[in-house]
């Protein structure tokens, strides 16, 4: 073993996640999904007490809309925690939210040929 | 004169005179007798006399040496036992460090599932109170507690010392100022907080706070810890105030059994480091208040605390290094945008980089790189790449608005 000294690195993350999360209970996913899609609202002020991960957040969410899953890694938070402080910013009504775009629906085939013959006589 | 000598009496007058002379004679023998025997007691008693006075010395003498001894051996085998304990720590505390990361990366990697990332703070939490126990012995055995790799905010080491107590939803934190501490410092003063605010939860009701203030004086920063427990008799605070400024080696044993460690560890790197502590002022709210008085040189301005005002900014760069040590956290702060942005690359976590790009752009979403060639054609070679990706963006988001008929922006605020 190496000799100890005061240049041995301490890795891991300085501030524990559940400092962060106050020890509080951690929302359900099915409010803000993995991929629900968030932003700032416009005109909003950051709020004075701001922790520095919610600051992180205002920051990347001034922008555009981002998702859940998004926020979480930039954050190099587990998604629950970055979800609880969502959560939290949208309940102060700081956030805008949009659900996931819905998977693709199949059309019936018929509907497509008729398409394709429509355009088949436009330009064909 | 016959009948004088006929006179009985006087044979009578001469037996007596003769007898006293006698006894009077053996008398005056006997007296020198004992006088000689008494001078010769007296000599005899005068050299007992002084040689138990050097016998008596050369006791004291002996038992001086037999003290010096037993002390000698007893810190010999005080320094051999903190060596072998300091030694022992260290595994301990490398242990804790690994199983910590493997805490941040499990945590991340089940991040979604509520309960999973519930059950591993728990987890979590007993690690790092484990790990502070490990750090304290070491501290005392004259171990080292590791160095963080980079500055972080007087706040944060707050907080990290905040995990590193059982009772740590009672911590609530009063930042008047956010300086940023040295990367050499960052753990030592994690550490110290640490056992007071252990003492301070420890030594107070279980439902009051106890209150963190970070504030400015003129040649430092100052951190405040207040509880609102019963306070310190002098005794206790002599012994605090002791072992907060201690004078040489730690007295294991004199610790108490259970021992007492966070003042004396606290003392201890407080020496190392060049901070002061004190407890000897009653807290307003009528339990202890402890003080470390972190001095300027302890400081840095290599990452400038984040101002006041329009200063959202600041806050995330400043704090990702000190967070994140795994390669995804240096990406952060060029990828915390405040404009939209678009992909760059991949980070280390196979996540897409983002680069800030004009404000009026809209965000380009997600565009798929094979996409990307026919659009190449007519665009001009300069800003081919980016009108690329703001019409994929724009495409992106048409598509996803108009499959979305149950929304609209702007009506969703919540």
């Amino acid at each position: 073993m190496t000799r100890p000294s005061e240049d041995d690195l301490v890795t891991g993350d300085f501030v524990r996640s559940y400092v962060i999360t106050g020890g509080r209970r951690l929302p359900s996913p099915t409010d803000l999904s993995l991929h629900t899609l968030v932003t700032l609202a416009p005109d909003r002020e950051l709020p004075r007490q701001a922790s520095p991960e919610v600051r992180a957040i205002w920051d990347i969410c001034g922008g555009g809309y981002l998702s859940v899953a998004e926020v979480a890694a930039h954050l190099g938070l587990p998604t629950a925690v970055a979800r609880l402080l969502l959560t939290d910013l949208a309940e102060q009504g700081h956030l805008l939210r949009r659900a996931a775009p819905p998977a693709a629906q199949a059309v019936d085939r018929g509907t497509l040929e008729e398409v394709l013959h429509g355009l088949h006589t436009l330009f064909g | 004169m016959t009948s004088l000598l006929q006179d009985p009496l006087l044979w009578i007058l001469l037996v007596v005179f003769g007898a006293a002379v006698a006894a009077v004679t053996r008398a005056r023998r006997t007296n020198m007798a004992l006088r000689v025997q008494k001078d010769a007691l007296q000599r005899d008693l005068g050299a007992e006399k002084a040689e138990r006075g050097e016998l008596r010395a050369e006791l004291t003498a002996f038992e001086h040496r037999h003290r010096d001894e037993l002390s000698e051996v007893r810190q010999e085998a005080e320094e051999e036992t903190k060596s072998v304990l300091k030694a022992a720590m260290r595994t301990l505390q490398v242990l804790a460090d690994e199983q910590q990361l493997i805490i941040d990366r499990t945590q991340k990697s089940y991040g979604d599932d509520p309960h999973v990332v519930a059950d591993l703070m728990e987890i979590d939490h007993a690690n790092s109170q484990f790990n502070r126990r490990a750090q304290g012995i070491a501290v005392l055995c004259g171990g080292w507690l590791g160095r963080r790799e980079h500055p972080a905010s007087v706040y944060d080491v707050t907080r990290s010392a905040q995990g590193r107590i059982r009772h740590f939803d009672r911590v609530e934190i009063n930042a008047q100022v956010n300086v940023t501490v040295v990367s050499k410092a960052v753990e030592p003063l994690a550490v110290v907080l640490a056992e007071l605010l252990a003492n301070a939860t420890n030594y107070s009701a279980p439902e009051m706070p106890v209150v963190v203030s970070i504030q400015s004086v003129p040649n430092g920063v100052c951190l405040i810890v207040d509880d609102y427990g019963v306070g310190m008799s002098q005794e206790e605070k002599d012994r605090a105030a002791a072992l907060l400024s201690p004078q040489g080696p730690v007295d294991l044993v004199a610790l108490g059994n259970p021992p007492k460690f966070g003042f004396a560890v606290s003392g201890v790197l407080a020496a190392r480091y060049g901070f002061r502590i004190s407890v000897d002022t009653p807290s307003p709210y009528g339990g202890v208040r402890a003080v470390i008085l972190l001095p300027e040189d302890l400081l840095t301005a290599e990452t400038p605390a984040p101002a006041a005002v329009g200063g959202a900014r600041g806050a995330a760069p400043d704090e990702r290094p000190a967070r994140e040590p795994r390669g995804l956290a240096p990406a952060v702060p060029a990828a915390v945008p405040t404009a939209p942005t678009r992909p760059v690359g991949t980070t280390a976590g196979g996540l897409p980089k983002r680069r800030r790009v004009a404000a009026a752009q809209a965000p380009a979403r997600t565009p798929l790189p094979g996409q990307d060639q026919p659009e190449q054609h007519d665009s001009p070679a300069g800003t081919s790449s980016e009108t690329t990706a703001s019409r994929l963006g724009a495409f992106a988001r048409g598509t996803a608005r108009g499959r979305d008929t149950t929304t609209s922006e702007g009506s969703e605020e919540q």
